[in-house]
């Protein structure tokens, strides 16, 4: 008797142990990101001029779960410095900088593609008071432990966020303005 | 199998009643319609999947959302549904609502962002626009376009100004040249004036610090605007003397280098803002001769930003998609 209870006991507890692993199973699918560092850079053109807006300030964070990605990626407009105050108070002015202050990223992408190589991502862009979608835009990943570098580049255009092209001597810039993305996410442990 | 004529009206006229019950039924199950908006915190949310299951037949019928968050569903049949909204970024979303044969129901959907600018950190001074900001960069970059086309208008009557005053002076000058160079002078002043005046009232952001070409073009107006104010001045003071029949003498003899330091600042205020990224180096060699080169922002503003080959490759590539 005193065998069938310590036999029982083994069994009820690695009863319990199997129902905690099924449910922990599930629960370690899903793992954060967090946007270590970051540089986007946007370009534009001009027939006398090429200007670059660089920002180290976006902050981001990603969420994947049952083999699909989802990210928020969120910078503030001001943040971007061309290295000229009016070209960026004129920047902030014409994309309704101060009324819409942030530029938010929300994305998705398969959770397998985030190794290296290439992976293709879907996501929006609000800006300037409109929203952009942005399909299979490929990155470059390289990955490093816990961390993943992203690289590649936006085709923006100022004609996808409604932005009055600028004019210096009379004459507009062109209506691409590619960002370069280089962005560090670490997994969170 | 014969089938006699008695059975083969009834199989008839049982086909026609079936039809004629058919009509109706169709007509009762078209006509539903279902119609509603789906908003985030910051307005509508585009392209969102809207899935609508019958609860009693457990059918589901997917629907896609317009660029501004609208959607509907037509020809439901009546009943109870549970409508479902999926949206990039977005927790889903769910409600249930019941239709009416023929009638039309509105189910509009506040959307949760399941990653939120909160939860990145940013706080709510920081992604809070302001109407009133936006209006004064607005009234800012109104000016300062004023400024920069009236700027560069007064461009040419300097240099005619600058050209006539090599027969404004001297043993073969005449009366009329002077005018000319009178009239032209003032038409300069004038001009100038009013450039300026849309760049020194343009509204200036809280905590504005100049850099980079904005700063060369700021520092080289301490050197112009002395110097139209001067220029004139020590001009008709020229004048007089010369109307005199007197040498120039005295200040009025520093008129034609006070000028000529004048002009060339200003054509380097504007060069500072239109030089093209194609004239390579001649921003360094300036700045090296100016008092205060050592500035991140002078280097900068000088060094202008030519594209990387990374950079004309990626332009490149996208004139050649578009």
């Amino acid at each position: 008797m005193k065998f069938k209870s310590a036999a029982f006991l083994e069994m009820k507890w690695i009863g319990i142990l199997c129902i905690l692993f099924a449910f922990a199973g599930p629960a370690r699918a899903q793992t954060t990101w967090i946007l270590k560092q970051s540089t986007l850079t946007y370009h534009v053109t001009h027939p006398l001029h090429h200007a670059a807006g660089v920002s180290h300030a976006a902050r981001g964070k990603g969420i994947c779960n049952g083999g699909k990605c989802t990210f928020l990626v969120a910078v503030p407009v001001d943040s971007f410095k061309s290295g000229d105050t009016n070209r960026d108070l004129h920047m902030l002015q014409i994309t309704r900088g101060a009324q819409y202050p942030m530029v938010v990223v929300r994305g998705k992408l398969p959770e397998n593609e985030l190794k290296n190589g290439t992976l293709h991502a879907d996501f929006q862009i609000q800006f300037a008071g409109q929203t952009a979608s942005f399909k299979q835009v490929p990155f470059q990943v390289k990955r490093q432990a816990n961390d993943v570098q992203l690289n590649g580049t936006i085709p923006a255009t100022l004609t996808d966020f409604k932005i009055p092209a600028p004019e210096l001597l009379f004459v507009p810039i062109r209506n691409q303005i590619p960002v370069t993305v280089q962005m560090t996410w670490q997994e969170q442990k | 199998m014969q089938v006699t004529k008695g059975k083969f009206v009834s199989l008839l006229l049982g086909f026609a009643v079936c039809l004629l019950a058919a009509v109706p039924l169709r007509a009762q199950t078209a006509g539903a319609t279902l119609t509603g908006a789906i908003a985030g915190p910051s307005g509508a949310v585009p392209n969102a999947t809207v899935t609508i299951k019958n609860v009693a037949t457990g059918k589901t019928q997917t629907a896609q959302a317009d660029a501004q968050g609208r959607y509907a569903v037509a020809n439901l049949a009546a009943g109870g549904y549970e409508v479902t909204v999926t949206a990039l970024g977005f927790l889903k979303a769910t409600s249930t609502v019941t239709l009416a044969a023929g009638g039309s129901k509105t189910l509009n959907f506040q959307m949760t962002p399941s990653l939120s600018l909160s939860s990145l950190g940013f706080s709510s001074s920081v992604t809070r626009g302001s109407a009133k900001e936006q209006a004064l960069l607005n009234k800012r970059s109104r000016m300062l376009q004023i400024h920069q086309k009236l700027g560069l208008i007064t461009f040419f009557p300097l240099v005619a100004t600058v050209v006539t005053s090599f027969r404004a002076h001297g043993r073969h000058t005449t009366a009329a040249a002077r005018d000319l160079h009178i009239g032209l002078g003032s038409a300069t002043a004038g001009l100038y004036f009013a450039t300026a005046y849309y760049a020194i009232f343009a509204p200036k952001p809280k905590g504005l610090k100049r850099s980079g070409p904005t700063r060369f073009h700021v520092a080289m107006a301490w050197i112009h605007g002395p110097g139209m104010i001067l220029t004139p001045i020590l001009g008709a003071m020229a004048e007089s003397q010369l109307n005199k029949g007197e040498k120039l003498h005295g200040i009025a003899k520093y008129h034609g280098d006070v000028a000529l330091v004048t002009a060339v600042a200003y054509g380097l205020a504007l060069l500072s803002e239109t030089k093209p990224n194609w004239i390579p180096g001649l921003g360094h060699k300036v700045a090296a001769l100016l008092p205060f080169h050592h500035h991140q922002g002078i280097r900068d503003a000088m060094a202008g930003t030519r594209m990387t080959k990374h950079e004309r490759q990626v332009f490149a590539a996208l004139a050649a998609t578009n």
